[in-house]
């Protein structure tokens, strides 16, 4: 009987097993004479013509060389980077968002190109908060690639049919404008202003604008900021604008489905977010197409956005280290960079600033603490939820936000 | 297995015979084993050496540091220490547990009346009902996910149509997402969708070793349905109901791929974990490969201590036969 259970028990295991056994696919590793480069999709769908054109001048200056460009998602890349650097088969060019970058710099997962750092194109003038994201220790691990505003995207032709002669200069304003919006476009479902529910990078925007903030260091430890009075006010302001402007699934995120392809459905009068979504409004509504910066609390004061960017960095494990420096500094040459602000992206450096809607809506921006947890809070999804129960009335304000702000501290004070 | 009494034999006059002989007897005493040895050599090297590395791992401290350096620091029990005084985990364990509870269940049911229907019906209706079956069952899991998240979705989901249309209610823009209740319910419905093909067309198979003599006697002696069903059928086809059943607890309790997907990362949180999405999470999201490792031996546990029961009575019902 003994016998019958530990072998009953031996089977059972080897059954369990087999489900549980998965491993992750490892890439090809590269050779003397090519570099792989992992870019996120944004450059496949926005500017893959930029990218090919660094590849042609990095080619004509190392002959024979090939560059195998994958591009990657957001939400698993770096679970893939992580396999790669068991593995060591991993990218020799990747790029990383500009809150991602200091967990991995802490440990050690990039090449160090300090030395390197003034051979590349405007240097000198790269723009400091994305500068700062690629440099630990006093050390330089990544070069910045590009930065991002949010604007909105709006239909000029729908505003005019509502009599909107001057666009909206403060919050208040732009919610009476959505209701006229609302009024002259009667079709179930449709947003003035389509926001998905758990777009914190919208909501902390209010946040910010309102006095708050999401943490803070206090003589080394963080202190979650989301609790405090001006903070929940603005969680407030962001709920009764969600409320009155938006049709969008309080629960879903600004990726499901894109707010570009609801607006191209004819299902929104504007929408938020990087001013690249003018890309995909549809052909039927690009002539009509414009964006402006969004409005404030108060009077001539934009919205603070979140300026969200990317770095490009070598992977320490890399083992054409001196190639995938040179592709970078092609891929963030000026003519590159002028061809990526052309696409309504904002350069990598001072001395290339224009004055368009994004430029201009990066005058009052915000970012995320630069702590080496921050990416923890972030695919742990602590701000959703939050925004999630908050919306779906699940917890109020202060509830919601009192228990995301502890849960906040407590993941970035970790060791 | 008895020892070959070669002392027993005088040594001297018969060496060479009885060196003949012994190495036939050792040959035919090792002879199963030489049968069996390459599976044992397979299962050792594809699982026993990913199983030994799992616990290996799960004593030593492994984030991204040490990923870096392929080199871990043993701490001992520490990271099974930290999973076990985690709230997370024990609520995640219970819910995951109810999860799987239903399922099985549901699956089990469903399955077993599918597999009486097929019995009943005419040829061509049967004909169709399994290949419908095994349509479903062909289908990837991943493309499955997405055709019910696109059924279901919010902005312009096809079920919330009909629902509306058909007057059960006004679901325009429902969100089938919206709660943990109703996430984890939309994700029920997928899988046993993709596991009633495998259910229905097994059990129909062992309900035509029912001899239908047997049956016909039962009903002349007046037995009604049910009762032939639960004196007769059921018996009968307890074998493949208990491997079918420790397979699904096996599969559900685990299961990665549907939940993941259809809820999506960005809706996932404590509160709405199962075991293998809060494994996911803490090895790799957070690069704690120790503690995930950890958590995986914690669950392959689990799931043999839940599965015993059945696959014990499976083995004394084998041996029975």
């Amino acid at each position: 009987m003994k016998s019958r259970s530990i072998a009953a028990l031996c089977l059972v295991a080897v059954l369990a097993a087999v489900v549980a056994a998965s491993t992750p696919g490892a890439t090809k590793k590269a050779t003397a004479n090519s570099i792989t480069v992992w870019l996120q999709v944004d450059a496949q769908s926005g500017w893959p013509d930029v990218v090919a054109a660094a590849t042609k001048q990095f080619q004509s200056d190392h002959p024979g060389t090939s560059v195998n460009v994958q591009y990657q998602n957001w939400g698993d890349h770096l679970q893939k980077f992580d396999a790669t650097l068991a593995g060591g088969s991993g990218p020799d060019v990747i790029e990383m968002g500009n809150t991602e970058m200091t967990k991995y710099m802490a440990a050690g997962a990039f090449a160090d190109i300090s030395s390197a750092r003034a051979s590349f194109d405007n240097s000198a003038n790269w723009l400091k908060g994305l500068a700062a994201s690629a440099r630990y220790g006093g050390k330089t691990y990544g070069v910045p690639y590009y930065a991002g505003s949010r604007v909105v995207t709006y239909r000029s032709d729908l505003y005019k049919k509502a009599g909107i002669s001057k666009l909206p200069a403060t919050t208040a304003q732009y919610v009476a404008d959505a209701k006229k919006l609302a009024a002259k476009n009667g079709k179930k479902g449709f947003s003035p202003v389509y926001i998905a529910g758990t777009d914190w990078y919208v909501a902390m925007g209010f946040v910010f604008d309102y006095g708050g903030g999401i943490a803070t260091q206090i003589s080394g430890k963080w202190k979650g900021l989301l609790s405090s009075p001006q903070s929940i006010a603005g969680l407030t302001a962001y709920k009764n604008f969600f409320n009155s402007t938006s049709r969008a699934s309080k629960t879903t995120d600004e990726t499901h489905p894109n707010p570009y392809d609801v607006y191209a459905q004819g299902q929104a009068a504007s929408i938020v977010g990087p001013s690249w979504f003018s890309c995909c409004v549809g052909a039927k509504f690009k002539g009509s197409t414009a964006q402006f910066v969004m409005p404030g609390r108060l009077k001539g004061k934009a919205m603070p956005g979140f300026l969200g960017g990317s770095d490009l960095a070598v992977p320490a494990n890399s083992s054409n280290k001196a190639l995938a420096t040179d592709w970078m500094k092609d891929f963030t040459s000026t003519a590159s960079e002028k061809a990526l602000q052309a696409k309504g992206n904002i350069p990598n450096a001072t001395n290339l600033l224009g004055s368009s809607v994004n430029e201009r809506a990066a005058s009052r921006s915000w970012f995320v603490p630069t702590a080496k947890h921050w990416v923890d809070v972030e695919n742990g999804n602590v701000l959703r939820n939050m925004l999630a129960q908050i919306l779906s009335g699940k917890l109020t304000v202060k509830q919601a936000a009192a228990s995301a702000s502890d849960n906040i501290a407590s993941v970035l004070n970790q060791s | 297995m008895q020892e070959t009494p070669s002392t027993a034999i005088a040594a001297g006059t018969q060496a060479s015979r009885r060196r003949r002989r012994s190495r036939g007897r050792f040959l035919q005493a090792a002879t199963p084993y030489l049968l069996i040895a390459p599976v044992v050599i397979v299962i050792a090297v594809i699982l026993g050496y990913p199983l030994y590395w799992l616990g290996k791992l799960s004593t030593e401290r492994y984030g991204l540091f040490e990923l870096i350096q392929h080199a871990g620091t043993s701490i001992g029990l520490d990271n099974y220490r930290s999973v076990l005084h985690d709230e997370i985990f024990w609520r995640t364990l219970l819910r995951t547990v109810i999860f799987t509870a239903v399922i099985v269940g549901l699956t089990m049911t469903i399955g077993m009346a599918l597999a009486l229907l097929l019995v009943r019906v005419s040829r061509p209706v049967r004909l169709l009902l399994s290949s419908g079956l095994i349509l479903v069952w062909s289908m990837p899991v991943v493309v499955a996910v997405q055709v019910w998240y696109w059924m279901t979705n919010f902005q312009n989901g096809v079920v919330n149509h009909v629902l509306t249309q058909l007057h059960v209610g006004d679901y325009f823009q429902h969100d089938w997402y919206a709660t943990t209740f109703s996430q984890l319910g939309m994700v029920s419905l997928l899988i046993i969708w993709g596991a009633l093909p495998f259910v229905a067309i097994t059990l129909y198979a062992g309900l035509a070793q029912v001899p239908a003599d047997l049956v016909e006697a039962a009903e002349v002696d007046g037995a009604r349905p049910w009762r032939v069903f639960v004196d007769i059928t059921l018996p009968i086809i307890k074998p493949i109901l208990l491997i079918l059943t420790s397979l699904s607890i096996i599969w559900d309790f685990g299961v990665f791929t549907q939940p993941y997907l259809l809820i999506q990362q960005s809706k996932i949180h404590a509160g709405n974990y199962l075991m293998s999405i809060y494994l996911f999470e803490e090895g790799y999201f957070k690069s704690d490969f120790g503690r995930g490792a950890a958590i995986s031996v914690l669950m392959l546990a689990i799931v043999a201590i839940l599965s015993i029961v059945y696959v014990r009575r499976m083995v004394r019902i084998g041996n029975e036969a």
